[in-house]
């Protein structure tokens, strides 16, 4: 039977081409579009790391010219008490430029036993950063006062980086070196990893730097805590302490909340385009294939009318045409996996594999369900022919 | 003969109304996503207000220092521009502006966020704002560090609410008061060379703009006599540029161009990239790919049609048709079919462009169907009617006279 369905398909190889090539795009197109969707959504599932809500974030371009760093650091220490004493202010930090939901970003290396390690997040902040964001601690301890003394630089990694470099075991206590391998720092500490670019954005390996004594010639950024009744009231009180205060700097509020909120929608437009997008393009290759089934199907009456006269059953003549065009997906599906495939091999894009895996199963399905709506209704007028009606015409 | 190609065509389209849906949907909804994507790179790139005169500006945007471990990019200082590019001979004008940041101002207990820019009185002559009111500061009021502000016309609103003028009355932001000297008609975010809420003289800058770092963050607008100049003053700076001593020992290049509005407005902040090749490689990817499925849908639909057509072809090339002459009616006969979708696309467009504004996605963006987007579009139209007409043309006229003539 199967081998009779592929001859007929052999003899109509021009028109099955097109066919066959129609489906190969349509599959690429709905792979690229789940695996996105896949993608985001198992980022939206993980945990954000940190709770932004009632965090503010200050903005002052660091303009002070002061060259003592012991004043430098007492300047700060009073901005610093100042803040912290106005009513509503729980906690606050000073840190480097990438904050959560910035555009601002900045990676470092480190070697590991010989091995260079690329690409990791590297944040420089200070003793209250965890309390400000409520980080949650994997393991270890985060920084305090009586990391000033100790003789190994102190640092903190993210789970996403540990996992990367230690795997299951425990990181607290390893040392590892700077790409010259000339200093080497201590692992006090895990963290949660932290969606920093927004809800459907992934973690990525982040390690911690604790702010030295020259940190504050260069930093311009300080998180604050507030209690959920500070309005635009406090803030405007904020406000004018820092801008009395630090005279030779443009200051800016923004809100951690509302930062997430646009993060995410810079995010979701493209998203919604693309599904849009994608939706025609799904509507026109439906359409376009149930014209083009339903045509060739009706260009067939008189063999279909042959094969009822001499007793098939009209199922038997709607399975048969089912079949023909489930057989043209499969090997349009054939391609197109192998080239799905690649992506997961070759790790193109930095995807676990996972996602590709489960985008590739629910595109084949897709394109399954798709095809068979498209044949269904042809194939049910084609078993509805008259054979006397159909042979008639010849 | 073409109108009667063009009778022939109108016959057929009406002939299987269904398939003609299927093809006329494909292709306008085709249609209808590339023109909205031209309209929105066409405001993007090509809207020049305030810079009416951009076909004779060059901009400066970015100044790199490299060295052998290190890579430093961003704007260029106030002193920098001031000094270097100033000191240019053949530009008429050179005008300087900060990046905008971001401070804020807190009205009667509520907040508003503002976007400040530093200028030089240049700028203004440079760059053609539409002021509703008041005018820019000159250069005297410039010089004399004089508090003075020109605000957007959204911020007048944000501001002082519904009051008519504005002129002579104070703005406070960053807690600085400036008096307010003209409003202008607002700019879109996309354009941020020349985007800002208030715009204020660069003496009252709390940062300190005679420091003679390299890197600052500002902008230069040269303005050249004509565009012929334009060539030169490029070379010219390149020459200056060469000149410049080096800032500190990590550093052994320095790099900045003065260039076309285009070039400066795609410029990835890195030397070796070129923000035009990304722009284009990746417009022309999405581009192909969303045309390719409905592109192969209309090839097969129009072989299918064709079929259906054998014995028209058949009698045809039996009384002497040429191949050619077939695959040239059949040809036009989907242009004709393109087209009437681009047709029905424009009406979409029009559609979707009010809904894009109506939400207004982007702050002040108001995106148009203009002449360059309608002939683009032209443009597209043509190039998919043909690309799904020439297989099936090719096709058609290798059809065998008998078996055309047999197959009814």
């Amino acid at each position: 039977m199967l081998r009779h369905l592929f001859k007929l398909i052999w003899n109509k190889k021009k028109q099955n081409f097109l066919l066959i090539s129609e489906m190969l795009v349509s599959f690429l197109v709905i792979f690229a579009v789940f695996t996105l969707l896949i993608y985001d959504y198992q980022n939206y599932k993980k945990p954000m790391g940190i709770d932004n809500e009632n965090v503010w974030l200050i903005n002052y371009n660091n303009s002070l010219k002061i060259d003592n760093t012991d004043s430098l650091d007492q300047y700060y220490e009073t901005l610093a008490q100042t803040i912290k004493s106005l009513p509503q202010i729980k906690e606050i930090s000073f840190t480097g430029d990438n904050t959560p939901f910035s555009q601002n970003q900045n990676t470092g290396g480190i070697t590991l036993k010989n091995k260079r390690i690329d690409n990791i997040n590297w944040y420089t902040v200070d003793d209250n950063y965890k309390n400000v964001l409520d980080m949650q601690l994997v393991e270890g301890r985060w920084f305090n006062k009586g990391d000033d003394v100790v003789k190994d630089r102190p640092v903190v990694i993210n789970a996403d980086l540990k996992e990367k470099i230690f795997g299951k075991d425990n990181a607290t206590g390893k040392y590892i070196e700077d790409i010259d391998n000339k200093t080497r720092s201590l692992i006090i500490g895990v963290v949660n990893a932290v969606k920093m670019k927004g809800d459907f954005a992934n973690t990525e390996p982040g390690l911690y730097n604790r702010t030295d004594t020259g940190s504050f010639r260069w930093m311009g950024k300080i998180l604050v805590k507030v209690n959920s009744g500070a309005d635009a009231a406090f803030e405007s009180q904020l406000y004018k302490t820092l801008a009395n205060y630090m005279k030779s700097s443009n200051v800016e509020i923004e809100h951690l909340d509302n930062k997430l909120k646009n993060a995410n929608y810079w995010y979701l437009v493209p998203m919604i385009v693309l599904l849009i997008v994608a939706g025609f393009l799904i509507v026109n290759v439906t359409m376009g294939l149930f014209g083009v089934l339903w045509y060739n199907i009706s260009k067939r009456r008189g063999e279909i009318g042959l094969r009822r006269s001499i007793g098939a059953s009209g199922k038997s003549v709607s399975a048969q045409l089912v079949i023909e065009s489930l057989i043209l997906a499969t090997l349009a599906l054939i391609i197109g996996t192998f080239f799905a495939v690649q992506f997961p091999l070759l790790n193109v894009f930095d995807l676990p594999a996972g996602v590709y895996l489960t985008a590739i199963s629910l595109s084949v399905l897709f394109i399954y369900l798709l095809v068979l709506i498209c044949s269904l209704y042809p194939a049910k007028q084609a078993a509805a022919i008259y054979p006397a009606v159909a042979l008639h015409e010849e | 003969m073409l109108k009667n190609y063009f009778k022939i065509a109108i016959a057929v389209l009406r002939r299987r109304k269904f398939f003609t849906a299927i093809s006329l949907f494909g292709i306008s909804f085709t249609l209808t996503i590339l023109m909205v994507l031209t309209a929105f790179i066409d405001k993007v790139v090509g809207d020049d207000y305030p810079d009416k005169k951009r076909d004779r500006s060059l901009y400066i945007t970015r100044l790199e220092e490299d060295g052998p471990t290190n890579m430093s990019s961003a704007g260029p200082s106030f002193y920098f521009l001031n000094h270097y590019a100033g000191s240019l001979k053949i530009p008429v004008k050179l005008g300087i502006s900060s990046g905008y940041n971001g401070t804020n101002t807190y009205v009667n207990n509520k907040k508003i966020a503002v976007n400040y820019k530093y200028t030089n009185a240049d700028y203004w002559d440079i760059l053609e704002y539409d002021f509703t009111e008041g005018k820019a500061f000159n250069k005297l009021e410039v010089e004399n560090a004089e508090k003075l502000a020109v605000i957007s016309t959204d911020m007048k609103k944000a501001y002082f609410g519904d009051e008519s003028t504005v002129v002579g009355k104070y703005i406070e932001a960053d807690n600085v008061k400036y008096r307010v000297c003209g409003v202008v008609k607002n700019v879109p975010l996309t354009s941020y060379l020349t985007y800002s809420d208030i715009y204020l003289p660069y003496t009252v800058s709390k940062t300190d703009f005679n420091d003679k770092a390299y890197r600052g963050g500002y902008t230069g607008i040269l303005l050249a006599n004509s565009k012929s100049d334009l060539s030169k003053i490029h070379d010219e700076y390149e020459q200056v540029i060469h000149k410049v001593p080096m800032e500190s020992k990590d550093f052994d290049h320095i790099y900045s161009h003065a260039d076309a509005y285009i070039t400066s407005y795609l410029d990835t902040g890195n030397e070796k990239q070129s923000g035009v090749v990304i722009a284009l490689t990746v417009i022309g990817l999405f581009a192909f790919l969303l045309m390719l499925l409905p592109t192969i849908n209309l090839v097969n639909i129009n072989i299918t049609r064709i079929m259906e057509r054998s014995s028209e072809i058949g009698m045809r090339k039996a009384f002497g048709a040429s191949s050619k002459t077939l695959v040239y009616q059949f040809i036009i006969e989907n242009l004709i079919l393109t087209l009437l979708g681009g047709l029905i696309g424009v009406l979409f467009s029009i559609i979707i462009l009010k809904i894009i504004n109506s939400e207004n996605l982007i702050a002040n963006l108001e995106l148009s169907l203009n002449f360059t987007v309608l002939l683009i579009g032209l443009v597209i139209c043509l190039v998919f009617g043909f690309l799904s007409g020439v297989y099936p043309a090719w096709r058609m006229s290798k059809l065998n006279v008998v078996t055309a003539l047999k197959a009814q």
